[in-house]
């Protein structure tokens, strides 16, 4: 029995690895393609450097091919929790500056939100499967962020779509490596 | 005492010989022979508009005694011009290398340095032994937007030149062509030939980073290529061959989600398979008894109707027959 459950958790958890890395792909080309779209329609230089902004999860990360399966699970949780957030607030702020102006810009928003709270609940799933604690979301209390000027906003919106087509790629890469059926997967469960 | 001097190509060099006095007498040597007096002001020797040829060994000796007063080695040469730099990876996620040379040679030793900096963060880029003038970095980071900035300096005697690289991590990923490309013909199949090739052994991990890749193909008989891009695996049948052409092969190969193509693979070279030939003597039998209804058909019976490989239309099979193989078809219609 014992085996069974454990051949068909792994089939399941191939499954939703699969299914996770069409997501995140999907999600990658779209958020790539609103990039383009951002920079033009806000009169942003492409090639400008935007410091890391506080409350933007980086996808940058040392010995990524140390990371137990756990780690990359709870780390893409974590990031795409705090993009849904974020994405949320510049789809407020885009309403807010341009009203119906940029509806176009306004939807592709829009989309990729919904596309980053599907994931967020893939990975749940794929941590669920794996009998691990889902972790709380933060969020809850905290206080509004600091209000920035038009220029401000911009920027971060860069720097969030930046990290966030980062953080795709990434994401492609760490369920290929949970899908790969071998010890180093490291989601084995506890004794 | 001797020592090494370099001048530009161009510049009027003017040697003195050693503490001598100007109206010494003296004699100049230039590898081992006599310059002539002309080239003189009493013991200076002064070349003009120096070029390459006059690089060498110069000796100045006193006039009567033949002692051996000063001796420098002029290297004529030029300032370095700006480098020429690249850096690629080839073996993504584990590091780059970068390569540079001049664009024109200077003529005289030249010593390059290299920095590459993440952020804030310097990095050490090794030098390889062979070639010389590259290095390799091992990625500390990766998924980073931080730009890398690498910068190439190249000195010599007579001045120094730079140049800067900045790019993302993404944007140099450029795997090797693939490798072991093989193409067969296919038995009984005369349009169609089998193409293999692996991944490049240079990249380390195509499990988790796999490679998509792109194939083209045409007969040497025409300059245009027919591509398809493939997306998983490492083969392909080409089922829209022309009958009996050679074909030339080649694939290259990219990160299935960054970075840009590789170059090309070795081309390969093959032909589709083609029926053998029918036994000469049968057609001609054939030819004789059968009827001669259908005669504009009809070939002298030594001779082929076509020729093997000829195509009969864009989308239609290639056929080859013999003149008693369509004989006996049109005698079966006419009966």
């Amino acid at each position: 029995m014992a085996t069974a459950d454990s051949s068909s958790t792994a089939l399941r958890r191939r499954d939703l690895c699969s299914r996770g890395i069409r997501l995140a792909g999907k999600m990658r080309t779209d958020v790539v393609n609103l990039l383009d779209a951002y920079v033009e329609q806000q009169g942003l230089d492409a090639s400008a450097s935007v410091a890391a902004v506080e409350g933007v999860p980086l996808a940058a990360v040392e010995r990524w091919d140390e990371q137990t399966g756990t780690q990359r699970l709870l780390e893409n949780l974590a990031a795409y929790r705090a993009f849904r957030a974020l994405l949320a607030q510049m789809l407020e702020e885009q309403r807010e500056q341009l009203g119906e102006a940029d509806a176009g810009l306004g939807r592709a928003l829009a989309a990729v939100l919904l596309q980053v709270s599907a994931f967020a609940y893939h990975l749940e799933e794929l941590l669920r499967l794996e009998s691990r604690g889902i972790p709380v979301e933060e969020g809850d209390g905290l206080p509004p962020p600091p209000r920035l000027s038009l220029f401000e906003q911009k920027l971060r919106g860069l720097g969030v779509l930046r990290e966030l087509s980062q953080w795709a790629t990434r994401s492609v890469r760490d369920l290929r490596q949970l899908a790969k059926p071998s010890p180093a997967t490291d989601l084995a469960e506890s004794p | 005492d001797s020592h090494i001097q370099y001048e530009r190509v161009g510049a009027d060099v003017t040697m003195k010989c050693g503490s001598m006095d100007w109206d010494a007498a003296v004699t100049w040597t230039i590898n081992g022979t006599d310059i002539d007096e002309s080239h003189l002001n009493g013991s200076y020797l002064i070349l003009k508009n120096v070029d390459l040829s006059q690089s060498g060994q110069y000796s100045c000796y006193e006039g009567s005694s033949w002692h051996l007063k000063y001796q420098t080695k002029l290297r004529v040469g030029t300032p370095p011009k700006e480098p020429v730099l690249m850096c690629r990876s080839n073996n993504y996620p584990k590091g780059f290398y970068c390569s540079w040379h001049l664009p024109t040679p200077t003529y005289i030793p030249n010593t390059f340095n290299i920095s590459v900096i993440h952020g804030t963060k310097d990095m050490v880029c090794e030098k390889d032994a062979i070639p010389k003038n590259r290095c390799h970095i091992r990625y500390l980071q990766l998924f980073s937007t931080v730009k890398y900035k690498v910068t190439l300096t190249v000195t010599n005697a007579l001045g120094k030149n730079f140049t800067t690289l900045t790019f993302d991590e993404f944007a140099i990923v450029k795997p090797d062509p693939p490798e072991s490309v093989v193409a067969k013909p296919v038995p009984n199949n005369p349009r169609r030939l089998e193409v293999s090739w692996q991944n490049p052994s240079s990249w380390p991990d195509p499990e988790s980073f796999p490679l998509k890749f792109f194939l083209r193909y045409r007969p040497l008989i025409l300059d245009q290529w027919q591509h398809v891009e493939l997306s998983d695996g490492t083969s392909h049948t080409i089922t829209d061959a022309y009958a009996g052409k050679e074909y030339i092969i080649q694939v290259a190969a990219k990160d299935n989600d960054i970075g840009t193509w590789s170059d090309w693979s070795v081309a390969v070279h093959a032909t589709p398979w083609t029926e053998e030939p029918k036994h000469l003597t049968t057609e001609a039998q054939i030819t004789e008894t059968t009827s001669a209804s259908t005669s504009s058909f009809m070939a002298p019976p030594t001779t082929k109707i076509c020729d093997k490989g000829a195509v009969v239309g864009s989308g239609a099979m290639a056929v080859c027959w013999t003149a008693g193989l369509v004989v006996a078809a049109y005698s079966v219609l006419f009966i």
